[in-house]
């Protein structure tokens, strides 16, 4: 596979791939001429303002929407009873018992969250709908609210879902090689009680949002709105509006950023959908900041629980068991493929092999979750950077040393884990050393035994980006799913004038697809980019996507990339037989591309431009010969990555085709009398294989330090014991400013995938490095001052720093070593 | 009186429109006058996706009301373009493309409106008073380094 | 996010403002919006009547006579922080202000506002505490300056009554005091989780702790560092907690800062 892979390799020619060229996107949206979701108006559109619950659990009694309907301005309702009736419940993924949840556009019978939409009011304006909410009368009966997932299986626990008759979503138990055996074979044991993945997500800057119109005449429905992945949207909406799918369809053009957060919006754009058809008028709805903190969507949070790690004196780790407790939220959705999403990354960066996860997941009276940014590898990863930095403390060995003793080596790619999935190249030893240059590690080592005042930390974070699933990896899961494989589509064509016109599959919330697509594609036909028109966003009435077509996962500059570079080939080779044809009878070999013209190689006097081109093809085929009336210049190609079905009984297999790696140093400066925890120094260096932008590359680097950051010491949703969420805001929910940063200092290296024709590696979401990294600091800074406490939790605000330093023991108990 | 009728000039257009005195001014921006360039992303006043300049100074327009900017200057992103014959862009959002401080693009208009504001009166900001002047502004795709580097790039270009 | 209705009037002169604001129960003064839009956003307040200062000249500017510092209740704090009189008579003023959120809030809230508004982690009540400021409030019945303990009366109620405005604020000049600011924020510049102003003239430190209580506390002591401690330990601080921060996070802060506001007293 590898070496059919590197022959198939395509050198680029003439080389847009591989340079930062201005990007496309860039001059509507320096102008404000971006199109967002909000920004769509249709005459006569109603405004839709959700009523949403105020209680985290409780019983709907009555719901009467008589006054609000009576309202001047209002247009109409949509209440839950007519939710029940008009559909159905929305696919669950999981098997029983999970899967009898039924989860609906709107609250059928209970509410589970705060914040969960129970009624729709639409109206002339925002400000009227928003009027209308006010007098609209629900009667709820509380009920008693789960917001620990650690009591969620307990006996006396209110149970969510009456359906289902637990809490538990899905539990299994993965067992790769020999865990009992490391254990006791090991010199020591480490045992963690504890640690916890906090609740947070990326926050998009803009909001959900959908302007969706219903033609009574053919019963299509037209979704403007800014969904990441249409397909499996439609998935969910089309059985449950009892419509075919195609009678939905998706529009987005510019969207304002969604880090898998713009992926479980169906409820709503269901909901929408109804109210479309219902008032026969285009229904506008925009969710307010409050309604995403509170409803759509978090992060996984999750418990780590009796961990137990296999290690060797000298540092070797052998291996590691744990019992992983995940909290989904009030209703699954894209759950519970979290449930074995992590298991792309089971050792981490790590050579042990022998590892058992026993991972249960549950419902709680919380937002639901949604694919955040680093979606579930990035939890995992955190537990096994924990585990290796908590193992160098407590063993006194060098947290630098253990991890390059464990990594696995470049020499050693493509790697197989202990579960089946393949590390395809990577070199993470030199990674982590340019890491340290760039920190001066030597340097903040001295500062560090200084002892100013300020506890000085040094840590590192360690990552992968594993991209382009294998969503046969649900297989696992349930073994009914009829789900595997992936693609991404693109369609590529020479217009009538010559004009080429490229279409994606993919749906971009500011990665550049536009331009990283336009790259490649000029490279093959022998243009500038400038020359590409790629329709901005995507269009289910392109018909240029399939069933996994969307932007998520880490995997455009392999999924999307390779079905760009294999609609161009067939476009190039189209042009090439037609020119071939037109220009004497030459082979297509014979043909090369170059300026807009289709030259021959021997006589580059003999040129067919483009223009002509497609002139013949679309308006003057008469003149072709017999052989070449085939030519369409209308390239489809439909990228499918070579993988298998899993084996479900040892849970094993390959789940994804590239691991691009991210290695983060950092060093931090704590304030001891108030816990405040300071970034002085920080570098990102990452390797994503070829980068054919690498500008675009650096600035996703970028973005995903910031989100760890923010994670690691501002960002939680913290809830109440009643389930109310107090973190609901920007005002509450701080997310980095300009101000609260450092500069951030970057390295790369190229480590070329050997399972993509161009060689590179789906990257972005970033794996949550910095978290990682900033946990270690922390944890360096109070060891070195003498404590004995344990960083366990992903989020250590000052007050939680502070107190890790007046009350060492609590967390130091979490650990305990034995020969 | 809940119902006013106001006269704003908006990107050097004068407008005349009756508007509820509730009418937040971004939606008055976006909704009323169809400039679109404004952007709202939060619910409390923090993000600052919906800055303009009022009057030739920043400000958040979630945080007026519409009624407040009658009589007033408006200029939002639409109005920094340089008309030039062939449509140039000024040399701030050239810089911005060039320096890739734009990602998803959303929180571009604020970030733009912000950094011309501090360019007006400090042509040659430090690197403190440039996260200073955009501390009111939140992205979330770029983390702010690009966006820094652009506006060091033109206060440069400035100083020529 | 959406403002219930309202009527909205912009007044010319303060006579103006406080017949409207008099002539309606359910009547607020908008000065610069940037708390007062924010709560009507969320509808924990639904005033049925905003009166708007933004058009009365008299409540503006800054003026210095040498010995206090008078400055206009509409006074933004982007007009403090650039003001040549504040950084002459107490530029402690103009430090504070500076840090507050961002650029888009300093160019329209006020210290008028922040006053009044009284929200228990605002920047100027506990400053203007420290430093002793007087604050004179207009109503139908004529003008009455009080001192800060009087105006301060509960979290968001102050001593301004329904009909009244507060129309300047008064501070000493610095003189040969020393003033100092400290704070724990929701990262930089953002709401405090307790902030501490101090003034030490004399070896004697005035110190006022914001973000604790209702209104701000005020302590003396000599100035250094036990006394401050033991001073602080002594008002026996009962703070909230919220989200943020625990009660007792928030009680060692507050020792920890008067300490920090007292060094950086200079």
């Amino acid at each position: 596979m590898t070496e059919t892979a590197q022959e198939q390799r395509v050198e680029l020619e003439v080389g847009y791939a591989g340079k930062s060229i201005p990007r496309k996107e860039d001059a509507r949206l320096v102008q404000g001429e971006g199109v967002f979701a909000d920004d769509v108006k249709r005459h006569g559109m109603g405004y839709v303002h959700f009523v949403r619950s105020p209680y985290a659990h409780a019983r709907i009694v009555s719901v009467d929407v008589s006054a609000a309907e009576a309202l001047d301005g209002v247009y109409g309702t949509l209440t839950p009873d007519e939710v029940a009736d008009l559909t159905d419940p929305f696919f669950e993924l999981s098997t029983p018992p999970g899967s009898q949840i039924k989860d609906y556009a709107l609250a059928v019978g209970r509410v589970r969250h705060i914040g969960e939409p129970v009624v729709a009011v639409v109206a002339e304006s925002r400000e009227r709908a928003r009027d209308a909410a006010d007098l609209v009368e629900v009667e709820y009966e509380p009920l008693e609210v789960l917001v620990d997932a650690r009591r969620a299986q307990d006996g006396d626990a209110p149970v969510l879902h009456d359906d289902a008759g637990t809490n538990v979503v899905w539990s299994g138990t993965f067992d790769w090689g020999d865990v009992d055996g490391a254990l006791k074979a090991a010199d020591r044991v480490v045992r963690i009680k504890e640690l916890h993945f906090d609740r947070f997500s990326s926050t998009p800057l803009e909001c959900s949002a959908a302007l969706v119109e219903h033609d009574r005449g053919t019963g299509q429905f037209t979704i403007h709105c800014n969904h990441q992945m249409p397909g499996v949207a439609a998935i969910w909406m089309g059985p449950a509006l009892r419509v075919p799918l195609d009678k939905l369809r998706f529009v987005t053009q510019d969207i304002g950023g969604g880090f898998g957060n713009k992926i479980t919006t169906h409820p709503q754009l269901t909901a929408c959908c109804l109210l479309a058809r219902k008032l026969k008028r285009p229904i506008q709805w925009t969710e307010w900041r409050t309604d995403q903190h509170t409803g759509n969507a978090h992060g996984n949070e999750r418990w780590f629980q009796e961990i137990e790690v296999a290690v060797q004196n000298d540092g070797t780790m052998l291996g590691f068991k744990v019992k992983a407790l995940d909290d989904c939220g009030a209703f699954p959705r894209y759950e519970p493929l979290g449930c074995i999403i992590w298991a792309q990354v089971t050792p981490g960066l790590y050579r042990w092999r022998n590892i058992r996860v026993e991972f249960t997941q549950v419902v709680t009276n919380k937002s639901p979750v949604a694919p955040n940014r680093g979606y579930s590898r990035m939890q995992q990863l955190w537990l096994t950077e924990r585990i290796c930095d908590i193992v160098a403390h407590e063993l006194g060995l060098d947290a630098v040393a253990v991890r390059k003793k464990n990594y696995v080596r470049s020499d050693e790619m493509p790697y197989e884990t202990p579960n089946g999935c393949v590390y395809d190249s990577g070199d993470y030893a030199r990674c982590l050393d340019i890491a340290l240059e760039l920190i001066d590690y030597d340097g903040a080592r001295a500062r560090q035994a200084q002892k100013d005042g300020k506890l000085v930390g040094i840590g590192i974070g360690s990552t992968l980006d594993s991209g382009t699933n294998n969503f046969g990896q649900s297989t696992l899961l349930n073994p009914e799913l009829q789900f595997s494989g992936n693609n991404e589509v693109a369609t590529i064509k020479l217009d009538i004038f010559g004009e080429i016109v490229l279409t994606l599959g993919t749906v971009p919330q500011g990665q550049g697809h536009e331009t990283v697509a336009s790259q490649v594609a000029a490279d093959i036909l022998g243009v500038s980019p400038d020359q590409i028109h790629v329709r901005p966003g995507h269009d289910s009435y392109w018909n240029s996507h399939a069933g996994f077509s969307g932007t998520y996962a880490s995997q455009f500059a392999v999924t999307g990339l390779e079905a760009v570079k294999g609609a161009t080939e067939k476009l190039s080779l189209e042009i090439r037989r037609l020119a071939g044809a037109v220009l004497g009878g030459a082979d297509p070999d014979a043909i090369v591309l170059e300026g807009g013209f289709a030259k021959r190689k021997d006589n580059p006097e003999a040129a067919l431009p483009f223009m002509a081109c497609g002139a013949i093809v679309n308006a003057n085929n008469a003149v072709l010969p017999e052989d070449v009336r085939d030519v369409t210049l209308n390239c489809r190609y439909v990228y499918v990555p070579p993988f298998t079905l899993p084996d479900f009984e040892r849970k094993f297999g390959n789940l994804t085709l590239t691991y691009a790696t991210q290695i983060h140093a950092c060093v931090v400066e704590i304030d001891p009398e108030t816990g405040h925890v300071e970034l002085v120094d920080y570098a990102a260096v990452d390797d994503c294989g070829v980068r054919i932008h690498p500008q675009i590359v650096e600035g996703q680097v970028h973005g995903a330090t910031v989100h760890g950051i923010g994670a690691a010491l501002h960002e939680t949703f913290a809830y109440d014991e009643y389930g109310q969420l107090l973190t609901a805001n920007f005002y509450d929910y701080h997310v980095p400013h300009a101000l609260d940063l450092p500069e951030i200092k970057t390295g790369h290296i190229e480590s070329p995938s050997p399972f993509s024709s161009l060689g590179t590696k789906g990257m972005g979401e970033g794996g949550g490095a910095a978290i990682h990294a900033i946990c270690a600091a922390i944890q360096d800074a109070l060891r070195t001052a003498g404590s004995r406490a344990v960083v366990a939790d992903s989020h250590n605000p000052p007050e939680r720093v502070w107190r890790m330093l007046t009350d060492p023991d609590e967390t130091a108990a979490l650990v305990e070593v034995s020969e | 009186m809940s119902e006013h009728t106001i006269a704003v000039t908006v990107n050097g257009e004068r407008y005349e429109r009756a508007v509820e005195a509730r009418k937040l001014l971004v939606h008055f921006i976006r909704d009323d006058l169809d400039l679109t360039g404004t952007h709202v992303g939060c619910d409390t006043g923090n993000c600052g996706a919906c800055t303009v300049l009022l009057n030739g100074v920043a400000v958040k327009s979630c945080m007026l009301l519409a009624p407040q900017a009658d009589g007033a200057e408006v200029t939002t992103v639409e109005g920094l373009t340089l008309l030039a014959a062939d449509g140039e862009l000024n040399p701030l959002q050239k810089a911005f493309s060039e320096h890739h401080a734009l990602q998803c693009g959303y929180c571009t208009p604020g970030m733009l409106i912000s950094a011309t504001y501090l360019l007006s009166h400090t042509p040659q900001p430090s690197e403190e008073e440039i996260r200073r002047a955009i501390q009111g502004n939140i992205c979330r795709c770029t983390g702010y380094v690009n966006i820094v580097k652009a506006v060091q790039a033109v206060s440069e270009g400035q100083s020529l | 996010m959406l403002l219930a209705e309202l009527d909205y009037a912009r007044p010319g002169s303060i006579e103006e403002a406080v017949t409207l604001l008099a002539g309606r129960e359910d009547a607020r003064a908008l000065a610069g919006g940037q708390s007062l839009v924010n709560v009507m956003k969320t509808r924990v307040a639904t005033p049925e009547l905003v009166v708007d200062l933004n058009g009365i000249a008299p409540l503006r500017g800054i003026a210095s006579d040498g010995g206090v510092l008078e400055i206009g209740a509409m006074t933004t704090y982007s007009a403090i922080v650039d003001s040549a009189e504040v950084a002459g008579a107490r530029p402690i003023l103009a430090e504070v202000a500076r840090t507050i959120a961002d650029v888009q809030v300093r160019n329209r809230g006020t210290i008028g506002g922040n006053v009044c508004s009284n929200d228990p982690t605002n920047h100027f009540p506990p400053l203007l505490a420290a430093l002793e400021a007087e604050l004179t409030i207009q109503g139908a019945g004529g003008e009455r300056t009080v001192g800060t303990e009087e105006f301060f009366e509960g979290v968001y109620m102050t001593a301004v009554q329904p009909g009244e405005v507060l129309t300047k604020v008064r501070i000493p000049a610095k003189g040969d005091a020393r003033d100092g600011w400290a704070s724990v924020t929701l990262g930089k510049d953002g709401t405090g989780i307790v902030n501490v102003a101090a003034t030490v003239k004399d070896g004697t430190a005035r110190i006022a702790i914001g973000c604790v209580a209702a209104t701000p506390v005020v302590v003396t002591a000599s100035a250094d560092e036990t006394a401050v401690k033991d001073a602080v330990r002594a008002a026996g601080l009962d703070p909230p907690a919220d989200v943020h921060a625990s009660a007792e996070y928030r009680r060692h802060l507050a020792e920890v800062l008067a300490a920090r506001a007292v060094r950086d007293a200079a």
